[in-house]
């Protein structure tokens, strides 16, 4: 029966109570460990088409008459358009339509940050649409641009203020043997999916299409219905294949209301699509953070106050993502108090990106405690061992499942490498270890729903409207389907990417792909598989409980044994038709991944150069699902977390607000040749409160701890307290002079 | 837009030469370089390496590993990093420039002439190198930028090319004349913001490098592959250059406590002390 409740949901840290119907979740859970299809490596079901190009990105989408946009973007981070005059843009060849502010809300006469998006022009080629957003004519009136943080913040120029906290946090200061203060500073760092953002917006009739590059199709549909005052079923969007979006794709953007309205004026397909460089002025990114952090501890490493101000640089609107997260949430520590701020500045808005908050807060929380180890001279392990917060520590509420100190358990032969790295240093490389934990959420919820059809040949698609944005859900996805169903892996297609063509499905952002969908897959081939041996029993006279479905064939208990499409080809061209739908969360319990990742890095002292060599990533996600795509998750993960570690910056020109690092030269993203020997180990141990499955997401833990555990690992080499990233050369530098006058001075050396 | 392709010399007259098209590509379409015609001079530049031919006397005293050579101003990075014609630093300095892909494309000429990677400069700030009156990278955001001759305009010259040839003392056959390497660049000045020395329409035929023994090429980048030098530093016995310190590549004469860095590129002269110890105590003899 369904059932209505009322609960909190979820998103990349963020809470809100929603009313859901929820479908009982009746399926036991599969037995632990690597069952016949889910739990083992399967290649992407995928991958031959999108090697041969075959696979249809947004990107790719030409339709007949389609028109190309360019979209005259603010020169200013703050301005006042005084006069705009689009008449000569109108009389170039090939132009077809040019809408300015007023026109739609996404363009705006009063520019925040350089690159909004201020007016647009279709025309029949994208060169002639480029040429007569050139001949716009502009009168702009600069504005005073605020680029720092901390000097927003001194002018109350701030989007939000968010205190947290919990006991006493100046007497547990008080009662600290040792106290150790840092401030710490990340950068923003960009995105840069391969596909930039982009849409196509094609009117059929009364029903508006949109092929667009995105992370939640339904919610695109809903806000573009909502805008534009459509019934949602007058809206349909389709992203059949994806090119990333680390979160930087959960909604619509402007570029799709340019397309829309720009299609509506035309009557023709348009195509509107972000060129890299607009992309890395405008398409989001993840903020920048000054992290203020203090804690106390007790001599043995017990925590007795934990203290941060945060600040962070939203740009010009943005969400103030919970930076303060890990501090409040990783460990038992009864005095938390939190101030953070969310400052208003004239550079472009953030929008999430893989773990947003807490990948900053990770960095400066980690390497606090590592500092407070050193001060204690407590192995840095064993500090975050007594410290353990066996319930959520913000709430008392228990987890679902924490399987952290069987991480920090499996972490150890990596972290006993120590002396063994260490001994490896030479005159001018010295070399360390170091680690950090994982904290975040990745629990995913309903509603989401998935259905089935097995045909007369045995053969199952499913179809749900869902997305997959690269990570590999597709074949995530068929797994599970094949596995519940009984039949091999290639019997089954998936069909998504299309609201018109499937029911609605999550988004897929806050790691919550395969723990929103994964559950309603399950449920909706258990819905089919029970049909089948309801058809068996029958067609065979045996009871349902003596049959079972293995390896495409119907199988009973006495031995007898009849090909699926046997059995299923007895009704012709009958189908069996599942459904499934994802069941509720547990109440009254956190439900948030873990884990834990040991650095090795050499550091060159002379030149600041620094190699990251092996990281080693421990991760506590629940059920695993595709051990192969698993393991790639957690690769590109650590891969994009040494990129922001040591060489990412978006730089911003201090005085003008100017995006400085627009193409992929200036702006520098990790080749190959900077990524480490990575060794992944998932404990895969299922959740056994969350739905039929006990799987949680793996998208954004493994981006976590890497800052913190490079940093820490540096630290354990060199004796320098990296605390800016990038750990540039100028930063490494820096850091190791700064160790040198220590020891000079006399003080004790951190190591 | 027109793209001419001559079969020889005297039909080029006038246009944009373009050879790789890796740095003139992008700098028409930030509408840096704004023309009507593009030449295209592959087929007119010569290209690969050849021994120099040697007087006898040359020859008996020369290692045939390390004699002088003639490259072709047309060869590509990827072919030079390959050769085992040419002196250690040269073949370093192509080996650890751009990426594969860039370096299939680039050419020796054209990465000698390659233009700044200042952010300011790129993105047409109306700086002293565009023709204006300020240096918007002195008082901005210059972490990459020079610690020499960074007054007028503070801008680093990306080539670790040119930085190799400097120290190795090569030597440049243009269409009208002979000079050094060292020739081919010029600080730029209130009255003339150029760079490069070299006259419109004068194209860069062949680089006559000689003989070095020992030299070596070391790089400082923000990461293990495809970005330019923070610092690059070539060294033979004789000379040491220095890639990414100044307008133009910089050989060192003294010492670098004569640097002149902003605050945010002092980290460079650490950098670049600590690589000019490496690369001369990697040359030097016995």
């Amino acid at each position: 029966m369904a059932r209505l409740i009322r609960t909190e949901k979820e998103v990349e840290g963020r809470y809100e109570e929603v009313w859901l119907v929820v479908e009982e979740d009746a399926l036991e859970q599969w037995p632990d460990g690597p069952l016949k299809i889910v739990g083992r490596g399967a290649p992407r079901v995928d991958g031959l088409e999108r090697a041969r190009g075959e696979a249809r990105y947004t990107a790719d989408v030409r339709l007949p008459g389609m028109l190309h946009t360019a979209v005259l973007r603010s020169p200013h981070a703050h301005a006042r358009v005084k006069r705009i005059d689009v008449s000569r843009a109108l009389e170039l060849p090939g132009v077809r339509a040019a809408i300015g502010p007023g026109d739609i809300e996404q363009l705006t006469g009063e520019p925040g940050y350089q690159g909004a998006a201020v007016a647009a022009v279709c025309a029949d080629t994208l060169a002639q649409a480029r040429t007569a957003v050139a001949a716009i004519d502009v009168e702009w009136e600069e504005l005073e641009v605020v680029v720092d943080p901390d000097d927003a913040v001194r002018r109350g120029q701030v989007h939000d203020k968010r205190e947290r906290s919990r006991g006493d946090y100046e007497r547990g200061l008080a009662e600290a043997d040792v106290v150790v203060e840092g401030t710490y500073r990340t950068q923003t760092v960009l995105h840069n999916s391969m596909e930039t953002h982009q849409s196509v917006a094609a009117w059929e009739g009364d029903t508006l299409n949109v092929y667009i590059s995105t992370q939640f199709i339904w919610g695109v549909r809903e806000e573009i219905a909502s805008e534009l005052e459509l019934p949602q079923d007058r809206v349909r969007v389709v992203c059949e294949y994806m090119g990333g979006g680390f979160g930087s794709k959960n909604d619509p953007g402007d570029y799709t209301f340019i397309a829309i309205e720009l299609s509506k004026r035309t009557g023709r397909p348009v195509r509107c699509a972000l060129t890299r460089r607009e992309e890395n002025m405008a398409a989001g990114n993840r903020n920048s953070t000054v992290q203020r952090l203090t804690v106390g501890a007790k001599s043995d490493g017990t925590l007795t106050a934990l203290g941060g101000e945060f600040v962070n640089a939203l740009g010009w609107s943005g969400w103030n993502a919970s930076t303060e997260g890990p501090m409040q949430m990783l460990y038992a520590c009864a005095n938390v108090k939190t101030t953070t701020w969310g400052a208003k500045v004239n550079t472009p808005p953030m929008k999430a990106f893989r773990a947003p908050g807490f990948v900053e807060g990770t960095f400066g929380l980690e390497c606090l405690m590592d500092e407070l180890a050193a001060k204690l001279d407590l192995d840095p392990l064993e500090l975050r061992r007594r410290n353990y917060a066996s319930n959520d520590a913000t709430d008392d509420r228990p987890f679902s499942s924490k399987n952290l100190m069987e991480c920090y358990r499996r972490a150890e032969p990596h972290w006993a490498r120590r002396d063994e790295v260490r001994a490896r240093s030479t005159e001018t490389v010295k070399r360390g270890v170091g680690m950090a934990s994982q904290i975040w959420y990745g629990g995913g919820g309903p509603p989401s729903y998935a259905w089935t059809r097995v045909g007369s040949d045995g053969r199952v698609t499913v179809v749900t409207a869902m997305q997959d944005i690269g990570t590999g859900s597709r074949t995530a996805m068929a797994q599970i389907a094949a596995e519940e169903l009984g039949v091999p892996l290639d019997w089954v297609t998936v069909s998504l990417g299309d609201s018109a063509r499937g029911p609605y499905a999550s988004i897929s952002a806050g790691s919550s792909t395969i723990p929103s969908m994964g559950p309603a897959v399950r449920a909706a081939a258990a819905d089919a598989k029970r049909q089948v041996v309801e058809i068996a029993a029958q067609r065979f006279d045996k009871e349902t409980r003596t049959l079972d479905v293995k390896n495409g064939s119907v199988i009973c208990s006495d031995g007898g044994k009849w090909p699926l499409e046997d059995v299923v080809g007895l009704l012709e061209d009958a189908q069996i038709l599942g459904k499934g739908a994802r069941g509720p969360n547990p109440t009254g319990m956190q439900v948030l991944t873990f884990g834990v990742q040991v650095a090795e890095v050499a550091v060159d002292v002379e030149t600041g150069e620094i190699w990251v060599e092996r990281v080693a990533a421990i991760h506590d996600v629940g059920r695993v699902i595709n051990a192969l795509g698993a393991e790639s998750q957690v690769e590109g993960g650590i891969i994009q977390g040494i990129g922001h570690t040591l060489s990412e910056q978006r730089l911003v020109d201090p005085e003008t607000g100017t995006i400085l690092t627009r193409t992929l030269d200036a702006y520098r993203m990790p080749t190959i040749a900077d990524a480490p020997e990575i060794v992944s180990e998932l404990l895969d141990i299922p959740d056994a409160h969350l739905t039929n499955l006990g799987s949680k997401g793996l998208g954004e833990p493994p981006i976590v701890p890497v800052a913190a555990a490079i940093a820490n690992a540096i630290r354990d080499a060199t004796g320098a307290d990296v605390r800016s990233l990038p750990i540039s050369r100028e930063e490494m530098l820096r850091a190791l002079r700064e160790a040198r006058e220590r020891e000079r001075r006399g003080a004790p050396a951190a190591v | 837009m027109e793209l001419l392709r001559p079969s020889s010399l005297d039909a080029v007259d006038g246009g944009v030469p373009i050879h790789g098209g890796t740095e003139v590509v992008p700098l028409l379409r930030d509408r840096i370089i704004e023309t009507e015609r593009l030449v295209d001079i592959r087929g007119v530049v010569p290209s690969g390496v050849s021994g120099r031919t040697l007087t006898n006397e040359q020859q008996l005293s020369s290692d045939n590993n390390y004699q002088a050579v003639i490259i072709g101003a047309g060869t590509t990075l990827a072919e030079l990093e390959a050769s085992t014609q040419i002196p250690a630093a040269l073949r370093e300095a192509c080996r650890l420039a751009a990426s594969p892909q860039l370096r299939n494309m680039g050419s020796l000429g054209g990465n000698l002439l390659q233009a700044t990677r200042c952010w300011y400069w790129r993105l047409k700030f109306p700086c002293r190198l565009h023709g204006g009156d300020r240096c918007h990278a002195r008082e901005g955001e210059h972490r990459e930028h020079a610690i020499f001759a960074n007054d007028f305009c503070a801008s680093a010259h990306p080539s670790d090319v040119a930085a190799a040839l400097l120290a190795l003392d090569a030597t440049l056959r243009t269409t009208t004349r002979e000079l050094s390497v060292a020739d081919l660049y010029r600080l730029p000045t209130e009255d003339d913001r150029a760079t490069t020395t070299l006259e419109p329409g004068e194209l860069i035929l062949e680089v006559d490098v000689p003989a070095a023994p020992r030299s070596v090429y070391l790089k400082a980048m923000d990461r293990k592959r495809w970005a330019f030098p923070l610092v690059g530093v070539a060294a033979t016995p004789e000379r040491t250059a220095l890639a990414g310190v100044a307008p133009i590549p910089w050989l060192l004469e003294g010492d670098l406590d004569a640097a002149t860095p902003l605050p945010q590129t002092a980290y460079k002269v650490e950098l670049a002390k600590a690589l000019v110890k490496r690369a001369r105590a990697a040359v030097a003899s016995g």
